[in-house]
């Protein structure tokens, strides 16, 4: 049984890859937090309406690798934007604020817990309905 | 993966911000490199230059020391006439090398090899929390 066919295992996986991708992006604009010219980063918010809509529909199936993929998101594919937001900008044109990015970083560490905990949490609730214990 | 992508470019940030530290190493070494003979050049304090761009091995942008450059700012002139380097008037060119500004810059390079070490720390907990799904 694919678990991604329930809504709601759709939906953690999804927002567990944005958090994926997001600490890439975060990664990339510490590593450059002295690269002159250097702008900040960030994924798009995760949108639950948008995910919730994508999560109900029903896609093509493809029964040949050659078919086009009708999905519009996968994996990996969140869009990121330049962070205008910056506080600050160095002398060298560097528009990185560590603080900011730290700040960031801890929060989707958070995130990505909190969800990895719910992942857990529901397939115990699906094992307890198979009667197999462990809630 | 993500994750290791992550992993990939913080390591990377810390081999660049490595780099700077051995050169304001090098440079903190020769504050005294005078020249060995009047009319030549005592030693040139060295810069570090920073770019991102892509890594072709893991497709990512990641950051790297594109160059080793020079200061061109002006030589110090210190008074010192029975020196070797010394000219006709008694004065000996010393590096360019201010220990002031290497220090700030060396705390400035660690502040961030820091940062790249915490993004690695956030991250392998991610990746850890990941695997743990799999036990239960």
């Amino acid at each position: 049984m694919d678990l991604n066919r329930l809504g709601i295992f759709k939906l953690m996986s999804d927002k567990m890859a944005w958090d994926n991708q997001r600490q890439e992006v975060l990664a990339q604009n510490v590593s450059n937090s002295d690269t002159p010219s250097y702008q900040a980063q960030d994924l798009v918010p995760f949108d639950f309406k948008h995910q919730l809509r994508e999560a109900g529909h029903l896609d093509l199936v493809s029964t040949d690798p050659a078919h086009l993929s009708a999905s519009s998101t996968g994996v990996g594919g969140f869009r990121s934007a330049k962070d205008r937001t910056a506080y600050e900008t160095s002398p060298t044109g560097n528009a990185v604020v560590l603080e900011d990015q730290m700040t960031k970083i801890g929060q989707n560490a958070i995130d990505f817990q909190a969800l990895t905990n719910l992942y857990r949490k529901q397939i115990g609730m699906l094992k307890m309905a198979l009667g197999k214990g462990s809630g | 993966m993500d994750l290791m992508n992550a992993l990939n470019l913080s390591t990377a940030g810390m081999k660049a911000q490595g780099t700077r530290l051995r050169v304001i190493a090098e440079n903190l070494a020769n504050t005294d490199s005078t020249a060995a003979s009047p009319g030549d050049l005592p030693y040139r304090r060295k810069v570090v230059l920073f770019a991102n761009s892509l890594d072709k091995a893991l497709g990512i942008n990641t950051v790297n020391v594109k160059k080793v450059d020079v200061d061109r700012s002006d030589f110090q002139r210190k008074f010192d006439p029975g020196h070797p380097s010394a000219d006709s008037e008694g004065y000996v060119l010393m590096p360019n090398v201010n220990g002031l500004v290497e220090s700030m810059d060396m705390r400035e390079a660690q502040r961030s090899y820091e940062a790249n070490l915490g993004v690695i720390d956030a991250t392998r907990t991610m990746l850890t929390k990941t695997i743990d799904l799999l036990r239960n």
